[in-house]
């Protein structure tokens, strides 16, 4: 009180500091301090609805030689990845929409396609009589699936339906890297503790690491009639970019076509600038 | 991919370059060259035994050949001092959980697993085994 009533005699600054406003002053800065930590904890943290099980490991970014700006696809790969299709996923995967006629020029010769394309049987028109016969398949016709439909295809597989290939690559987040990990990441042995339906197997990539697909690229499983030694992550990237040109067969093209925008589009300014001047 | 590259792409999309379809008329001979070395190799291989158990013999070695190099680098990866604390914290799941899955029988604790604890490991590994890869497939 002494103390107070000498520094009445001062300037109201030191009135200002009287120990009523510092309590007061220091209160009502914890109360802010308190309530911002107090907000934080309530609605700081981010929430996340699925646990990194369920989102599945995120793919490793492979360097691409086809996804180069400037690049076109490998059509050796591309023939080598339509033999592991053909010999090992077609068993399960249909490719609906991709024609025989789609592979010449690309990775088959025209007569190449044509006998692949016979040694499947097609439904004809109705005849006279209105009876539906068979017939070789022709170029036009499309790569046959595997199963009569989606319900036979269940009913094959445990109850999992295949997903159909043509456009796989676009279809999955990750495009390339996803499947590419996919097919060649099953690990020998689960990590412990992991929890795996009877009929699944562990893939780490596979949203909820449990997919009904078991490993199916072991090395050697096919043959390469150009000598390319079959291990296991050379088929996966051989059919990995065979889908992709399955899902974008006009990659190769629209590169080209980007090109010449920027050759036209560069003649012409150069053009305008010189007219300009 | 060079500089030179992106000038003879850039050339090559601008001249016209014919894409056949047809297969060359030359096959012929250089399948049946082919097929005269094979022959060869064959005679030269084993004398007394007919060309079929040749051509076996030749598919068996061809089989044992191709070896995935692909786990072999994730592994070295995993192994690495880059990896050394995802790796530490994975195995130590792994020692954690299968001690608790010995002794679970009257204890009912939360399950755990290792799933998380593999995903960092096994993203490290691939991080750093993918251009060593993609250097060795074709």
């Amino acid at each position: 009180m002494c103390f107070r009533s000498a520094s009445t005699e001062g300037s109201t600054a030191e009135a200002a500091s009287s120990p009523f406003t510092t309590t007061l002053g220091s209160a009502a800065t914890a109360l802010a301090i308190g309530s911002i930590a107090w907000y934080y904890h309530l609605y700081g943290q981010e929430v996340h609805a699925m646990t990194p099980a369920e989102e599945g490991l995120h793919p490793t970014k492979y360097p691409w030689e086809h996804t180069k700006w400037n690049r076109t696809f490998d059509h050796q790969t591309l023939r080598r990845g339509f033999q592991v299709y053909r010999e090992v996923c077609a068993s399960c995967h249909s490719l609906s929409r991709v024609p025989w006629r789609a592979l010449v020029g690309t990775t088959h010769t025209v007569d190449e396609a044509k006998v692949m394309a016979e040694e499947n049987e097609y439904d004809t028109e109705p005849n006279d009589e209105g009876e539906i016969e068979k017939r070789p398949g022709k170029l036009s016709d499309y790569i046959p699936n595997p199963y009569k439909n989606d319900e036979a295809a269940r009913a094959a597989n445990n109850g999992a339906l295949p997903p159909d290939l043509s456009l796989i690559i676009k279809a999955r987040h990750g495009g390339c890297d996803y499947v590419f990990s996919l097919l060649t990441g099953y690990p020998e042995e689960a990590p412990a503790g992991a929890q795996i339906a009877e009929g699944m197997n562990f893939n780490p990539y596979f949203p909820g690491t449990g997919i009904a697909m078991a490993r199916v690229l072991y090395d050697g499983l096919v043959d390469y009639e150009d000598g390319t030694p079959a291990t296991s992550s050379q088929m996966a990237k051989d059919v990995v970019e065979f889908l992709n040109w399955a899902a974008e067969p006009e990659m190769d093209e629209r590169k080209k076509m980007g090109m010449k925008v920027i050759v036209v589009t560069s003649i012409l300014f150069a053009l305008s600038v010189w007219v300009k001047k | 991919m060079g500089i030179t590259d992106l000038f003879s792409d850039f050339l090559s999309s601008l001249t016209f370059t014919e894409a056949h379809a047809e297969a060359p008329s030359e096959e012929k001979n250089e399948s049946s060259e082919e097929s005269n070395d094979e022959g060869k190799d064959d005679e030269d291989k084993e004398d007394d035994a007919g060309g079929d158990q040749g051509e076996e013999e030749e598919e068996e070695e061809e089989e044992e050949e191709p070896e995935d190099v692909k786990p072999k680098l994730e592994e070295e990866c995993a192994n690495s001092k880059q990896c050394a604390p995802f790796k530490h914290h994975f195995d130590e799941c792994v020692e954690r959980v299968t001690e608790a899955s010995e002794h679970a029988d009257g204890k009912k604790g939360p399950h755990e697993d290792c799933v998380e604890e593999f995903f960092h490991l096994a993203h490290c590994a691939n991080q750093c085994a993918a251009p060593k890869l993609w250097a060795q497939l074709k």
